[in-house]
């Protein structure tokens, strides 16, 4: 298999990275009114409906069908919505010279943005985001939303006053689900893992379930939910601390943003798996084998019911994404997946990962994951230089133990509570996550590393390690809240306070200086192995071959052939083993590219003199007798050569003498393998000789087919059965005609023929990559009178088919082609031939262009704005919903209770203000009547954790920017 | 099984020994019943690769085999020259029941003859040779088979002929023959194998044991304080060759 995809790999444009890092799925909308909507983005200060959380000045953006914002830091405050989750859009009567609007969305959660950029930009803005939510409006989208909400565990957690009647209390079903318990299973709408029937790992009591959901609870009524959550840091931190696992499946979905595609696919899982049905592949053949060693000794794998999910979800992948397959380690993912989530929520989220998280992790060449190890050995190098000089004195591989762990998400690694909380802060904070635990795993365990001699011990001290990741990071301490830290908690915290320099932006960074190395090795890789499983080299050396290779890479670059297909599935296997495996095979217009990198007739090479500069155009010839190679080479009659085709085919032509190269040239030409040539059969290969001939400098060659085509027909005729008369009997153009004897005869007949089947066709051959070029002075000499050469009337008129073709050449003057034989030259010549451009210079040609392509509709888009400014009149923008039903805006009230939102935010006030590393004892309290004792304990210890993870955050807004931003709250709205 | 209580006095060499073939042949399979005499039905594929250690008992010597279980998918190939370099033994493992798998199985031997060092000892292994004999009726012992003068103490039953009362569920795809002459032909060892009923498993690891070149190891090693294979450019260092910290510890080992 050869494949040159990586050729083809452009770099994220802006708007690409900045859809990837609001998870905003890759348009495939095929909604042309979407696509009308340009993307806008204003400053601005979002302010929460409650006033709980502080307000944040970032930015806001309108990327259909979503809006997005990110605080200035980029990481304190975040969200993406669908535009279809907004119900109203109002806005604010304020002070003059302030714009604001106040958003409601579908879970009732209304929040203030302040558009803090000029006026004209912030009523452009407007006018985008009122025409947007018409589109969806229009799409059906909002109606969309009540149903897929639904879907979402979250909705049964918390319910919303839209589908709750009035007289139920809010704070009397906080925690439903858990009171009913698994056996009404039947009755919910929610999606969920395997967990919810085979238990989920782990021991609750331990990982405090129940806490952290009242945490989520309160988190979740406060800040919206699934399709409409808002992250605080407060989010983050909960994430940090572990997720509840009957949460777990819905935020790794809200998170990683693979709830859109879920979301803006309805019903592509199932069509997927219907229109695949009973389909084979390789892919599903692996799957098969992998399907009882993916995470066995979970309950839910013992059984028929979890093993047929992990089946359909990795078919399902493999249908979606056929280029991609299936890749081991694809299974355990999955495998873990499908224990928090549904079948559909799964597949989506595996999508998102291949595709986004981990781009090229598993692709056939695993280029994305060979890349990473690099960036992360960079990133050692860089963070623990000691280590990693180390491990270079005593030969020590990083990859050997870093590869499984990016490879798996450390889910293969380590025991799987502790790896489902890496994976929790992996799809909250990204890929980055990978790198800083991996970094913390080493710096953690420096002293030992330091003493490791080879990649045998360096993986035994990781495996120590993580078996004892459950045991107390400071088991000699005297304070007993140091000895409560696990060694896991001092593994998360080191990761995200020490290594928190590692960033997004320099891992895309670190990945563009090393992927060509990567490529490079890889190809040069996958090179070695091609030349190796050849069957025969021919009479080449390695090489030879090595350069034949290359010669049909750089072709396969330029035009790709149709993808590797196996061949049809025998019914019985055969007994001797030889089943074939698919194989790269390239077509007609490809090779036709591979050739005219080796012959010199193959290609078209014409000196342009323009007077200021001289250049050499080269173009691929095209002519038959091309095409005729090509089905000569194509032994196994299949349309397509391999590369094993390519080898012989040259191995039969470059070895050649003169009388092998006679026959090998007539054999070429004897399309019925009758050993004669017919009539039709000679122009044709006269044709040949001339397209070979056609830039030769000078008569000579001309004239030597002329004299070819009038000895051959001379000869022919004579060999004829004479009729009665004495004149030769007429025959058909495709009777045979002359014989490999007579054609040898007419051939030596001639020098300049001789001359060339005796090296001149060899030599036109040549393996060696094109030298520097060396421009010449020459001009082409004018055609004299051959014609008259010719000698009998009934042959002369083939030559009137080239008349044309040669007429083009004469009435170019100042354009040279270059000749294929060049044995005579009567002129200067030139030695060398030009040197192309190197497929990496092409790729970057035409990245360039694709990029300037795709950066023009921005361009186009900010050029259009400002026609786009709304009136005035329409500064209120008011959508009328479908389902008017809903109350207005409900924004939770103080009840009598004390709201747990206020809970959290006094103790984080509190928390604030202690030296970020300690986990001590301090917490002022408001306990909730409900709780008993030890669910105190317990949300204590949960609030340490979180507490551990308090960063400062800022707001990027003064005391009295905040003091603005928190009156709008109360601003009416414009009437 | 092989040796625990080693007197320190004794030679010992390090080996480095790496297992290749395609997925599910049984690669971990056999070096799990190598190294503590185990079989799980259901193992997880090899992420990468996995590492394990094992001794071997020599009449005079004894050997320390670094085991490197690699991934078997066609697409972690590229990973698999990171773990073959040094390695001075490799067990090329196909599956008797599936033919491409012995063609996979000659790749390999092709790119380790050409790319490996050259002096590297090749192992071919046909695992699965449980599942063509009769599982009903023949005790274990009876399962072994009639190796290259590999003489165990039980006669056996030769392996592709299924007895009539156990019917073999799978049928074999590569005749003993056939995968013996290849062997012959490329200079391999030979085994057929079972990492479920055990059969062979020692006697391969042994076989490949006495090939090794042990004198040439230890006097390259000399230079080096340690007993080990001297093929590391390792600085000041103590090393723990007689050491025993295998076997019990690999049971709970993780892929990583
Ligand atoms: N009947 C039988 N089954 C075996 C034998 N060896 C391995 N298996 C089974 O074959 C499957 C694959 O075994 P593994 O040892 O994981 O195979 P592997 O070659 O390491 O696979 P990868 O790591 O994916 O390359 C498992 O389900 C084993 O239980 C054997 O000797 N007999
Ligand atoms: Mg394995």
């Amino acid at each position: 298999m050869i494949s040159t995809s990586l050729r083809h790999f452009r770099e994220p444009t802006k708007d690409e990275q900045t859809q990837l890092f609001f998870s905003i799925p890759s348009s495939t909308l095929t909604d042309s009114k979407l696509h009308d909507i340009e993307k806008v983005d204003i400053n601005s200060v979002l302010t929460l409906g409650d006033g709980e959380e502080e307000p944040y000045a970032g930015k806001l953006y309108i990327m259909p069908p979503y809006l997005s914002f990110a605080s200035l830091d980029r990481k304190s405050v975040r969200f993406t919505i669908p535009l279809a989750t907004i119900r109203r859009v109002e806005r604010l009567n304020a002070r003059a010279g302030i714009y604001a609007l106040s958003i409601s969305t579908w879970h009732g959660l209304r929040f203030v943005v302040q558009l803090t950029s000029l006026r004209p930009t912030a009523d452009a803005f407007c006018a985008v985001l009122r025409d947007a939510l018409k589109v969806e409006l229009q799409r059906g989208q909002m109606k969309a939303v009540k149903a897929f909400v639904k879907t979402c565990y979250s909705e049964a957690l918390v319910p919303s006053s839209s589908n709750v009647a009035d007289n139920e209390r809010e704070d009397g079903s906080l925690i439903i689900t858990e009171e009913k318990g698994g056996d009404q299973m039947q009755e919910r709408s929610y999606h969920g893992g395997l967990g919810l029937k085979f238990k989920f790992p782990g021991d609750p009591k331990k990982l405090r379930e129940a806490s952290k959901i009242k945490l989520w609870t309160t988190y979740l009524r406060a800040h919206g939910r699934n399709l409409t959550l808002l992250r605080y840091p407060q989010c983050t931190r909960l994430v940090q601390v572990g997720l509840p696992n009957r949460l777990r499946g819905e935020i790794w979905e809200t998170l990683s943003g693979s709830v859109f595609l879920r979301f803006s696919n309805p019903g592509y899982y199932d069509r997927l798996l219907e229109e695949n049905k009973g389909k084979t592949s390789t892919s599903t053949e692996d799957i098969e084998k992998d399907l009882h060693r993916s995470l066995p000794e979970y309950a839910g794998y013992q059984s028929d019911e979890g093993i047929s999910a992990l089946r359909r979800v990795l078919q399902a992948y493999s249908f979606k994404n056929p280029e991609l397959g299936y890749c081991q380690a694809m299974n355990i993912l999955a495998a873990a997946i499908l224990i928090y989530m549904s079948e559909e929520q799964t597949f989506w989220l595996l999508e998102l990962l291949c595709d986004k998280l981990l781009p090229g992790y598993y692709a056939p060449s695993m280029h994305g994951t060979l890349l990473d190890q690099r960036v992360f050995e960079s990133l050692v190098a860089r963070c623990l230089p000691m280590i990693h000089d180390y491990f270079e004195s005593v030969d020590v591989q990083l990859s050997v133990a870093s590869l499984p762990w990016f490879l798996s998400l450390y889910i293969n690694s380590m025991p799987m509570v502790f790896a489902f909380r890496i994976v929790d802060c992996f799809f909250c904070m990204g890929p980055k996550v990978l790198f800083q635990i991996g970094l913390a795993i080493l710096k953690i365990n420096g002293e030992k590393l330091l003493q490791v001699q080879d990649d045998g011990g360096f993986l035994n001290v990781m495996r120590e390690y993580f078996a004892t990741l459950d045991q107390s990071a400071h088991p000699n301490s005297s304070d007993p809240r140091s000895r409560a830290i696990t060694r896991f908690q001092e593994l998360l915290l080191i990761s995200f306070r020490e290594f928190s320099v590692i960033t997004d932006e320099m891992i895309i960074n670190e990945r563009k200086r090393f992927r060509n190395e990567i490529i490079h090795n890889i190809e040069s890789f996958s090179k070695r192995a091609s030349v190796r499983n050849l069957k025969s080299l021919g009479r080449f050396t390695k090489e030879h071959v090595g350069l034949i290779y290359d010669a049909l890479y750089k072709a396969m670059c330029i035009v790709p052939p149709p993808p590797a297909v196996a061949p049809p599935p025998s019914l019985f296997t055969t007994n001797d083993g030889h089943e074939e495996k698919p194989e790269t095979r390239i077509e007609l217009r490809t090779f036709r590219y591979f050739l005219s990198e080796i012959a010199t007739w193959a290609r078209d090479e014409k000196i342009v003199l323009n007077g200021l500069t001289r250049r050499i155009d080269r173009e691929v010839a095209e002519h038959e007798f091309i095409d005729r190679l090509f089905y000569f080479w194509d032994t196994s009659c299949r349309g397509a050569l391999s590369f094993q085709d390519l080898v012989f085919g040259l191995d039969g032509v470059m070895f050649n003498d003169l009388m092998d190269n006679i026959e090998w040239f007539f054999n070429l030409h004897d399309k019925d393998k009758d050993g004669n040539l017919t009539k039709d059969e000679v122009l044709t290969l006269s044709e040949s000789l001339l397209f070979i001939f056609r830039f030769e400098i000078g008569d000579a060659y001309l004239g030597a087919v002329s004299r070819f085509m009038s000895n051959a027909f001379e000869y022919g005729d004579a060999l004829l059965p004479q009729s009665e008369d004495g004149s030769p009997v007429e025959i058909g153009s495709n009777q045979p005609y002359l014989n490999l004897a007579t054609f040898r005869m007419v051939v030596l007949a001639d020098e300049i023929l001789e001359a060339f089947f005796e090296t001149d066709l060899v030599a036109s051959f040549r393996l060696q990559p094109l030298p520097e070029l060396e421009l010449p002075v020459a001009n082409t000499g004018l055609l004299s009178d051959i014609w008259s050469t010719i000698a009998t009337d009934s042959n002369k008129k083939i030559f009137n088919m080239f008349t044309d073709e040669i007429g083009k050449t004469i009435g170019k003057h100042q354009v040279i082609h270059r000749p294929s034989i060049g044995r005579i030259t009567t002129l200067q010549e030139p030695k060398a031939r030009e040197s192309l451009l190197t497929p990496s210079m092409r790729s970057s040609a035409s990245k360039s262009s694709i990029q300037s392509d795709s950066s023009s509709p921005t361009k186009s888009a900010t050029d259009r704005s400002s026609p786009l400014v709304a009136t005035p009149s329409s500064s209120t923008l008011s959508i009328d919903m479908a389902a008017l039903t809903l109350k207005d805006v409900a924004v939770p009230e103080e009840t009598g209770g004390i709201p747990p939102m206020q809970m959290v935010h006094a103790v984080n006030a509190a928390l604030m203000e202690r030296t970020p590393f300690a986990i001590d004892d301090a917490k002022e309290d408001e306990d909730s009547d409900e709780d008993t004792d030890e669910d105190v304990d317990d949300d204590d210890e949960v609030m340490d954790e979180v507490d551990a993870f308090l960063e400062a955050h800022d707001s990027g807004l003064t005391e009295e920017d905040k003091k603005v931003a928190n009156d709008l709250l109360n601003a009416e709205p414009v009437k | 099984m092989t040796d625990s209580a080693v007197a320190s006095t004794e030679r010992s060499v390090q080996v480095k020994l790496v297992l290749l073939g395609e997925a599910a042949v049984g690669k971990s399979s056999v070096v799990l019943r190598f190294v503590s005499d185990e079989f799980q039905a259901n193992k997880e594929p090899t992420i990468g690769a996995a590492f394990l250690t094992q001794k071997c008992r020599l009449d005079d010597h004894v050997l320390r085999y670094e085991i490197w279980d690699t991934a078997g998918q066609e697409r972690f190939h590229s990973l698999a020259p990171m773990y073959y370099r040094n390695a001075q033994a490799a067990v090329v493992v196909y599956d008797i029941t599936k033919a491409a798998s012995l063609q996979k199985a000659k790749s390999w031997v092709k790119e380790l003859q050409r790319q490996a060092n050259p002096k590297i000892v090749i192992a071919l292994a046909g695992n699965k040779v449980d599942l063509v004999q009769p599982s009903t009726s023949s005790p274990d012992a009876n399962a072994s088979s009639e190796d290259d003068g590999e003489a165990d103490d039980a006669t056996a039953t030769p392996g592709e002929t299924p007895s009539p009362e156990g019917e073999p569920e799978t049928p074999r795809q590569v005749p003993r023959e056939e995968a013996q002459a290849y062997a012959t032909e490329a200079g391999l060892l030979f085994f057929e194998t079972s990492a479920k009923t055990g059969e062979n498993i020692v006697e391969l690891f042994t076989e490949i044991a006495k090939k090794i070149p042990v004198e040439e190891i230890l006097s390259k090693a000399t230079s080096n304080r340690s007993g080990a294979a001297g093929s590391r450019a390792g600085g000041a260092r103590q090393d723990n060759v007689n050491l025993e910290d295998n076997g019990a510890k690999s049971k709970d080992a993780c892929n990583c």
